[in-house]
């Protein structure tokens, strides 16, 4: 079908549209017009994908000539290969002469050792050792013919033509029209450069799924360096000093070209071939790059002697007794003190360190990751003096008997990251099925949205279904609150509460836990009150630990469960890795019990010192940030179970604190238009009883296309009557 | 000829009827709503509502009853219509069954959302069912299987009459353990390639549980039914089920779930009429059938079926002259089908239903010389019928107009227009 936004034609491969679907891209118009930045809310399952990649191709007339970017920017692979697949169909329906090529682009994860098995094989002095041209560069003069490639098509591209599929892939965001990578490529500054250096300005940047952004943004400026980091850097510099030596022996020339050409500052390294460039940070200021490296770093050898010294600090500092919260500024003193060391010779480590890696001519980078990690922190610390705080605890708060000496250099303003992005790129779209309450995250971020709007849900039947249940079945209160939440009576109406509706409920139920320890007692009182047992009759349980593998194990077991038609629970934890990857959509999520407010762990001295941050620099109340931070959590992982329109779930809030109006209405919009006013202060009885009637009439068969004026799908007639509509009331 | 078109309409009086014969044939409880059997769910302060002058009144649920049983037979038309490719609603069903019906009587069954429990209604339901069954389906077979305990057993073989499968169904009536749908599934997929190829192989499964305690992979199971051609339907009680949607949809069958016990019977009484025939059996051949003389009425003779001797009534087997006391079923002395020509002839109409009536729209008053006042088959003033609906339907062929209750009677009783029987008449004079 086709219809017309404004005075654009857009040509939609679907016959039916939904309306939201429509309204959004008329919202993403407007901000592409105004060229600023937009934040939108619209739930998963509503054909966000299709919206954007089509407002990216077709609302943008004016300069056809100019091929411009989408980067779409997900956060697991899993994310990035549907956002292909959804790609991929656009692309076989779009009216033919559309090209239309789309890149994914290797995970973050394995990143790095990718690049540096690449780099192993691909760097110019390794080339120039070869005889001829090896197999694994390739030819600037390739292109990739129009078409939708994923992860593995590169991979299987590059094994038929013989081309290293990273570099390939490299090479080719330069000419694709759309790019999904992770997030990692445009806001962690330690790999943005590579990636995204050439993107022009007009490019549309969408961060999907971006209800954590701000967290991803602190994590690409906090660094943790613990013993072993340390050692492994006194390590990597026993082995650069013994490279340095035998480049004197051998290569004396080279350290002293190195020598000169950080005389001339750098910003001028241009003679460097432009394949080996390695990444800047976009995060510092320009006028380090223009400045010229220090006289007293400029040598190898003295860099090294600094560096040893940073380390030797270093390790001196964890070897105290207590916990200590320094700022930068303080910590920089105190470091040139005792050390020796300025605050401008930290804020060359990185590049510096670089530089030195390529005129040795480093290749196994991975090996080199701890005196990376230290130079990234020396750095980070020279250059900022505000939103950084350093936080040195000898032991984890949890297990005080066992020494875990750990530095942290915590970020607490997520907008530093950010800021490269939003100055670079015109239009940047921040979009997630949770962003509630929309206007903390301009704040957060501090950006100024054209647009920010939250969009509802058209369905054709009520095919979600959240309670808060307040009480169990003996009317006493339920909630996770520190001072109630080992109280055996509420221990054991959770628990009868799973157990009633393990018996209702089909399939698969998730269950959500505020913390592992937290889970860990909970399931412990369960097994000795006998209600495990009574559970196993009816499903199987299943219950992610911090294990990576054995999570992942469980997970598959709990799907086959599912499938097989025994039934199965999983109990998670918010903020795990299951609640923010995994989706537990149709049979694999009947019901999603969110057990307590997922509250950040309030004692962290990290979370601490950003709240104080957040009061003084953006005036966020403590409160109020840790109830929207928590209640998001809890979104989050109830979004699990609906991922499209045809699919249906339950969502229990067993909390009473969820019936509170503060609490609740920070939900998403696509919630809270569904939570009924008689479903927020139930008890198990009654959210039994809302369950089996609930359940029986969503397995009747019901109309996809809705019925009456509340149409959930739009044909292009009811389009047109539309905009005829709006226009005759203008 | 092995199969003959059959509209597939319940008939309300035949069902009543039943309900009635099983009171006295051992049902254990009488119709809710009968001397106090129904109490707790019975909310009847709901089905008031009050009218514009402040008069308590039931609520008018006639309109929406009806609009119920149109959508259904539409629907039934249009899939039809969909299966033969053309517009005639000629369908070719598949008159020889072989369906067992498996009762999940697990721990499940025990619960009591449905009153007294789900094991009780589901017994009354399938009583009413292996009537309603055999009577729409004369030439067919029924089994009963019952799931108890993790295992599965077979309380009836496979036979013709109805009232030795509700006798042993409601001999064991009692409920424990897991559920398990495999063993069910392979136990009567064993039975079920035993039957002649001609016969359709049916499972309809009555799922109290909401999961399934398997000792093997259910899947190759689901595989195999696919392959023996077996068609698996589910009616759930409670929820549905991802490996039993699973199930129906690989095998053709429906899966529905109840929302009460109404609706229950409802679902149940679906799966009476003859489903359309898979293409691979529409194929005419030809089955050895013996159409037995009734005995005369003073005759003492041993039947072969009970084994005692019985004075008059029984048939006797054109082919090996043993004596049997019903039909339809097969001689147990020489195997042949027994059955009786009306139970073939009754299927004759069923060949040429009656189309659907179109739905009128709501009685414009100003042209009232084409739409008449009152109903052509029972006169009752139309506009003014019931209570305030003027809904009313007419017939595409012959255009008269017909009240509601007229269109139900007609489509599944009479099953001839009246309308179009007078023209007929009045064009052949």
């Amino acid at each position: 079908m086709r219809f017309q936004i404004d005075d654009v034609t857009v040509y939609f491969p679907y016959e039916h549209i939904y309306p939201e679907q429509y309204e959004y891209m008329v919202e993403m118009k407007r901000a592409l017009d105004a060229r600023g930045h937009c934040l939108l809310e619209m739930p998963t399952g509503t054909g966000k994908t299709v919206a954007l990649a089509l407002s990216h191709r077709q609302l943008r007339p004016r300069q056809p000539q100019q091929p411009l970017k989408l980067l779409y920017c997900t956060r697991t692979v899993h994310e990035m290969e549907k956002t292909l697949a959804e790609l991929r169909f656009l692309y076989d329906h779009l009216p033919s002469g559309t090209r239309l090529l789309a890149l994914g682009v290797v995970s973050a994860s394995s990143r790095d050792s990718v690049d540096s098995s690449c780099r192993r094989l691909t760097a110019s002095w390794v080339r120039a050792r070869a005889a001829e041209a090896p197999p694994g560069t390739v030819p600037s003069s390739v292109l990739l013919p129009p078409g939708v490639y994923t992860l593995q098509d590169l991979r299987a591209f590059g094994k038929e033509r013989g081309w290293c599929p990273y570099f390939l892939a490299r090479h080719m965001v330069n000419y694709a029209n759309v790019v999904v990578y992770s997030y990692q490529y445009l806001l962690d500054p330690k790999v943005a450069e590579i990636i995204s250096r050439e993107m022009q300005r007009e490019c549309i940047v969408v961060f999907d799924e971006a209800h954590n952004i701000d967290n991803v943004c602190i994590e690409a400026l906090s660094v943790s360096v613990r013993r072993v980091t340390l050692d492994g850097a006194t390590r990597n510099l026993t082995r650069m000093t013994q490279e340095i030596d035998r480049f004197k022996a051998t290569d004396a020339g080279r350290l002293r070209a190195e020598y000169n050409r950080l005389v001339e500052g750098l910003a001028q390294r241009g003679n460097l071939p432009i394949t080996d460039a390695w990444l800047a940070n976009p995060a510092l200021p320009d006028d380090i790059l223009k400045e010229a490296v220090p006289g007293n770093i400029r040598k190898a050898e003295h860099f090294l002697s600094v560096l040893r010294r940073l380390v030797q600090y270093l390790k001196g500092r964890l070897d105290t007794e207590n916990v200590e919260t320094e700022s930068p500024i303080g910590f920089v003193a105190s470091l040139n003190s005792q050390a020796g060391i300025d605050q401008k010779m930290l804020k060359f480590c990185y590049d510096r360190l670089h530089s030195l890696m390529m005129t040795l001519e480093i290749t196994d980078t991975d090996e080199y990751l701890p005196v990376q990690t230290v130079c990234d922190f020396a750095t980070l610390v020279g250059t900022y003096s505000k939103g950084f705080s350093i936080i040195i605890e000898p032991f984890d708060e949890r297990m005080p008997n066992i020494p875990d000496p750990v530095l942290q250099l915590s970020c607490h303003d997520a907008s530093l990251a950010i800021k490269p992005v939003f100055d670079r790129f015109q239009s940047v779209i921040i979009t997630s099925g949770t962003l509630s309450p929309i206007d903390l995250y301009p704040r957060l971020l501090n950006f100024h949205p054209v647009i920010s709007r939250s969009f509802q849900m058209s369905l054709t039947r009520d095919c979600i279904c959240p309670m808060v249940l307040t009480r169990g079945s003996d009317q006493l209160p339920v909630s996770t609150k520190y001072d109630m939440r080992s109280d055996p009576g509420v221990v054991r109406n959770y628990g009868r509460l799973l157990l009633e509706m393990v018996g209702a409920v089909p399939d698969g139920i998730v269950c959500f836990f505020v913390s592992y320890s937290y889970m860990d007692s909970i399931i412990n009182s369960w097994n000795e009150m006998g209600i495990l047992q009574d559970i196993m009759q009816h499903k199987l349980i299943f219950i992610e630990t911090q294990d990576v593998v054995e999570t992942t194990l469980a997970l598959d077991n709990y799907r086959r469960a599912c499938d097989c038609g025994r039934g199965a629970v999983f109990f998670s934890v918010a903020r795990g890795k299951v609640a923010e990857g995994i989706d537990f959509d149709r049979h694999y999520g009947r019901l999603v019990i969110m057990f307590g407010i997922p509250f950040q762990y309030t004692l962290s001295r990290i979370l601490r010192a950003r709240l104080e941050y957040l009061r003084e620099t953006f005036q966020i109340k403590e409160g109020d940030f840790l109830t929207f931070d928590a209640v998001r959590q809890a979104a989050q992982c109830v979004g699990r179970v609906i991922r499209s329109k045809a699919d249906y779930g339950m969502m229990i809030f067993a909390d009473k604190r969820y019936s509170r109006q503060d609490k609740r209405s920070k939900l998403p919009g696509w919630i809270l238009s569904h939570l009924r006013d008689a479903h927020l202060n139930l008890s198990t009885d009654m959210a039994l009883h809302i369950a089996r009637e609930f359940l029986r009439r969503m397995a009747q068969p019901y109309d996809k296309a809705g019925v009456g004026h509340q149409k959930t799908l739009l044909s292009q007639e009811d389009l047109k009557k539309m905009s005829e509509d709006s226009g005759s009331m203008v | 000829m092995a199969w003959a078109g059959r509209e597939e309409e319940e008939t309300r009086e035949q069902e009543e009827g039943m309900m009635k014969r099983g009171r006295g044939g051992g049902a254990r409880r009488g119709r809710p709503g009968r001397v106090g059997a129904c109490y707790a769910d019975e909310r009847s302060w709901e089905s008031l509502q009050e009218d514009e002058s402040g008069l308590l009144r039931p609520i008018d649920t006639k309109t929406f009853q009806h609009a119920q049983y149109r959508r259904r037979l539409l629907l039934r038309t249009a899939a039809a219509a969909g299966d033969s490719g053309s517009a005639a609603p000629r369908i070719q069903r598949g008159l020889i069954r072989y369906l067992y019906v498996v009762i999940d009587f697990s721990r499940a069954a025990s619960e009591t959302d449905y009153r007294p429990s789900r094991m009780a209604v589901v017994a009354k339901c399938v009583e009413g069912f292996v009537r309603e069954f055999f009577d729409q389906n004369p030439l067919s077979h029924i089994g009963l299987v019952a799931i108890k305990d993790g295992i599965a057993h077979r309380l009836t073989e496979l036979g013709g009459s109805p009232e030795s499968q509700i006798r042993a169904l409601m001999g064991k009536l009692e409920c424990s353990g897991d559920p398990s749908l495999q063993n069910a599934l392979d136990l009567v997929h064993g039975f079920l390639t035993q039957v002649p190829s001609y016969g359709h192989r049916e499972i309809l499964i009555l799922y109290s549980a909401l999961t399934t305690c398997d000792p093997g992979n259910i899947m190759e199971t689901i595989e195999n039914c696919k392959k023996a051609k077996i068609r698996c339907s589910v009616v759930g009680l409670s929820a549905e089920i991802y490996i039993c949607k699973h199930l129906c949809a690989e095998t053709g069958g429906s899966y529905t779930v109840a929302l009460d016990e109404a609706h229950f019977k409802e679902l149940l009484q679906e799966h009476a009429p003859p489903s359309p025939a898979i293409a691979e059996y529409a194929v005419a051949n030809l089955i050895k059938m013996g159409f037995p003389q009734r005995g005369a009425e003073t005759i003492i003779a041993i039947c072969s079926c009970h084994k005692e001797p019985k004075v008059g009534g029984g048939y006797t087997c054109p082919q090996c002259f043993a004596r049997v006391c019903e039909l339809p079923t097969e001689c147990n002395i020489c195997g042949l089908t027994l059955v009786s020509s009306p139970h073939l002839a009754r299927s004759y109409h069923h060949l040429f239903p009656v189309l659907p009536f179109n739905e009128a729209s709501v009685a414009p008053l100003n042209s009232y010389q084409k739409s008449p006042r009152t109903c052509f088959s029972c006169q009752q003033d139309l506009l003014n019928y019931g209570s305030k609906s003027s809904l009313h339907v007419s017939c595409p062929k012959c255009n008269q107009y017909f009240c509601l209750d007229c269109d139900i009677y007609i489509h599944e009783s009479l099953h001839n227009c009246p309308g179009c029987e007078s023209r007929r008449e009045s064009i052949l004079s």
